[in-house]
């Protein structure tokens, strides 16, 4: 059982002159970077436009395996084995493609990191804006299911045959998913002047590694912690003022308990009572997208004022203090901040293979002049 | 454009066909001294008849990575880690742990980063999956084999090594990948979140990436007299030579080099990147206009002109349109000047065995480098002869970074201190 993206209906593919080249990847990426472009009033330049002022930073851990698979398999059964199915092979290639679609002339990086690569993604563009490299990013992540993962994940004995239950008492593994999550970022000040509406504000982003395991999570969630607590200082936000986290959440025993330390590390006594809610519970372990995806869905979460719930009925896990958002979305109230303005802020969190961690703090858009 | 002018190199460390550690690459690139070994057979019907690559099968990594940590992990790993564990060495940073401040002293903590450039990825487990999945049953796959066919388990496995904390990010980006991946290592330590980097860059080569490189005209083709050769910026240059290795830096600021006594190898002043969307997805654009603008910007930003630059650290391989490229872009930033001696060390050690990184150390740090492996006949149509093995002394260097698909970086690196 998987999230599996079910194939392009014919009008989309033929928007994109390049579809029939594009690994599964690359087209998740274009799709979602075009989408997210439009609402941005970004629109696909002329062929030979070039673009120094916009970067594209994307996560990714698959690339064009699905496409490569198929090429070993008939090499292996003394099939003809095209070369082009391993044209898009690289992990940069979904990245690339958007760079391409988009004219961009400015730095263009993929970060694969496991299940951490879209949310580095995203914090290495944050990092190019401020710098002033560029003035505008297109950020996010891309990954297709393969058989490599599927049997992967399953050596593992991390995938649950039924839908993932992050942290719940009967929580037994993750499940899979793929697809993509794209962001454009733009200072306030640029976006203003385009007349387009900002829909959140990225405010900061930490990183850091456990350093402990290739494949556990350090069990006191050391590491995740630091990435948050990074991300705060970055976001210069204290714990207090997170209104919800859109946790990593994977539903496998261990990485839910970590995560739970980790909160508790961060926000201490609220650590009980600040809403939490995982996005892979509703569309899967996007692996190396997963930052992403989850990134566009704590934006969606803010602009609505609540917090999308995390699907299932069973009951938590009463070793984990989290305050599971269940049901139905929930409002949200803004935690009372000393001194603080009335902005709603979130963390989105994620940590993938080998300790590689990541947080993201979001904030809803700033109202008044610039 | 990134100032990195307070971050210096204190140690490299190497893993490639001409062996382990600074001195052996040193010597290779004074000597000039290839190591080109036959890969076996695939299969695979090969269109460059390319049978010869930088291997670094049948080195002796144990000095630095134990028997039972080296089973644990792909040769990637065991390549990222060894040469890690080399440039901590050199850079007199060996023994304990890199990060024991505890983690929740945010406010005090100065982690070390950790930055892996890779380009294929640990091909030899992906296929190892395959050939369980696809030979025996998809329930034959190895755990083991999946954890370690991650593409940051290298960075993964050099941060548990070495206990380091900081953020941990593994870079895909071709041949711009070495530049990008220092850019970002050497950003951490300048924004604050790192009190060090340590920056790689590594590949593994199977015989059937060789086989499929070859496939894809990449490689250099199998001449009459049974030599293959990288031939960069030469007339008869028909590919590159595919190689696998690692290779790894330290880098600091400079005030705590100098406290702890280590030797400054070199000194970062600044980088950049760029892309030209009209590359090909595999290939490049053969207009060098727009990269040769963001090149000549570049130098204009970190206050040079092409004249300060006393030699180029070159990206070239032999790769018949990267190499053209290449000139072109140097060509046209340069204009009618003569352009500085050009260093190749792809020509020494192959296409993604480590040579950029290990090249700009030593190149920065006074090695001697002699005359260009393969060149003999200048190309007229690029109108660029590498080095030719006078003695350098060079205080700044360009390093580029031209990569198929589009990508480019390039950075410019000052002197460290005489050897």
């Amino acid at each position: 059982m998987a999230g599996e993206v079910p194939p392009a209906p014919a009008a989309l593919a033929a928007a994109y002159g390049r579809w029939r080249h594009y690994s599964w990847a690359d087209r998740f990426a274009v799709v979602a970077a075009a989408e997210a472009a439009r609402q941005a009033q970004l629109p696909v330049p002329e062929p030979e436009a070039w673009r120094p002022e916009l970067g594209v930073f994307f996560g990714g851990s698959t690339g064009g395996m699905a496409e490569g698979e198929d090429f070993y398999r008939r090499r292996r059964e003394g099939r003809h084995a095209p070369l082009r199915l391993l044209g898009s092979h690289q992990l940069n290639c979904p990245g690339d493609a958007v760079a391409r679609l988009f004219g961009a002339g400015g730095p263009v990086r993929t970060f694969s990191s496991a299940c951490a690569s879209g949310a580095l993604a995203i914090g290495a563009a944050l990092d190019a804006l401020r710098g002033g490299e560029i003035e505008i990013a297109v950020a996010g992540g891309s990954d297709a299911l393969c058989q490599l993962t599927y049997s992967g994940f399953n050596s593992l004995r991390a995938v649950d045959a039924a839908p993932c239950r992050p942290f719940r008492a009967d929580r037994a593994g993750l499940s899979l998913g793929e697809g993509a999550g794209v962001l454009v970022l733009e200072s306030r000040a640029r976006a203003e002047q385009r007349g387009v509406r900002a829909l959140a504000e990225l405010a900061g982003a930490g990183a850091s590694c456990d350093s402990h395991h290739m494949t556990a999570p350090h069990p006191r969630g050391e590491g995740a912690a630091a990435a948050v607590e990074r991300a705060l200082a970055d976001a210069r936000l204290a714990a207090g003022a997170i209104d919800f986290v859109n946790a990593h959440g994977t539903g496998t025993p261990h990485n839910d308990a970590a995560e739970w330390h980790a909160i508790r590390q961060v926000f201490d006594e609220r650590a009980t009572c600040i809403p939490v809610t995982s996005t892979k519970g509703s569309v899967g372990h996007l692996l190396g997208s997963s930052g992403a995806i989850e990134a566009v869905a704590t934006v969606q979460c803010l602009l609505a004022g609540q917090v999308h719930p995390t699907p299932g009925d069973t009951g938590p896990d009463d070793s984990i203090g989290v305050d599971l958002v269940t049901g139905g979305p929930r409002p949200l109230d803004h935690a009372a901040v000393a001194g603080g303005d009335d902005r709603l802020s979130a963390v989105s969190t994620s940590f993938g293979f080998g300790g590689a961690n990541a947080a993201l703090v979001f904030s809803t858009a700033a109202r008044g002049p610039s | 454009m990134i100032d990195l002018s307070t971050i210096v190199v204190s140690g490299l460390g190497t893993v490639s066909a001409v062996g382990c550690g600074r001195r052996s690459f040193e010597a290779a690139c004074r000597d000039s001294s290839c190591h080109w070994t036959p890969v076996e057979p695939d299969g695979l019907h090969r269109v460059q008849g390319s049978r010869l690559a930088g291997l670094t099968e049948g080195l002796d990594l144990s000095p630095w990575l134990s028997p039972v940590a080296a089973r644990r992990m792909s040769r990637p790993s065991r390549m990222a880690v060894a040469s890690a564990k080399m440039a901590l060495e050199d850079a007199a940073l060996d023994g304990a742990p890199l990060d024991a401040t505890a983690l929740d002293d945010v406010a005090g903590d100065a982690p070390t980063a950790v930055v892996v450039s890779n380009a294929h990825g640990p091909t030899s487990l992906i296929e190892g999956i395959l050939g369980q999945y696809y030979g025996q049953s998809p329930l034959a796959v190895s755990p083991a084999l999946f954890t370690e066919s991650v593409a940051n388990a290298p960075a993964a496995q050099v941060a548990i090594t070495c206990r380091a904390r900081g953020s941990n990010n593994t870079i895909i980006q071709r041949e711009a990948g070495p530049l990008i991946a220092l850019a970002h290592g050497a950003t951490e330590i300048v924004l604050g979140r790192a009190g060090r980097a340590l920056v790689l860059t590594v590949d593994e080569l199977t015989p059937l990436l060789h086989a499929v490189l070859d496939r894809f005209g990449a490689l250099a083709r199998r001449e009459p007299d049974g030599s293959e050769l990288a031939r960069p910026f030469d007339r008869r240059r028909s590919g590159y030579m595919a190689a696998e290795g690692a290779a790894a830096v330290v880098l600091e600021p400079e005030p705590a080099a100098r406290a702890r006594g280590a030797r400054v190898l070199a000194r970062l002043r600044s980088v950049t990147s760029a892309f030209d969307p009209r590359a090909p997805r595999n290939g490049v654009c053969d207009r060098p206009g727009r990269l040769a603008r963001v090149l000549g910007r570049f130098l204009e930003a970190s206050g040079l002109a092409p004249g300060d630059v006393d030699a180029v650290v070159s990206v070239a391989s032999g790769a018949f349109a990267l190499d053209r490229l290449e000139a072109r872009v140097l060509k046209r930033v340069w204009g009618g000047r003569p352009l500085p001696p050009v260093l190749v060390p792809k020509a020494v050690v192959g296409e993604h065995g480590g040579a950029l990184l290990a090249g700009l150390t030593l190149a920065a740090g006074g090695a001697a480098f002699g005359p260009t492996p393969g060149f003999s006949e200048v190309d007229p149509a690029l109108g660029v002869v590498p080095h030719d093995g006078a003695e350098l002394a060079p205080e700044r260097l360009l390093v580029t970074g031209l990569a198929t698909g589009g990508a480019a970086a390039w950075a410019i690196v000052e002197r460290g201190d005489a050897p």
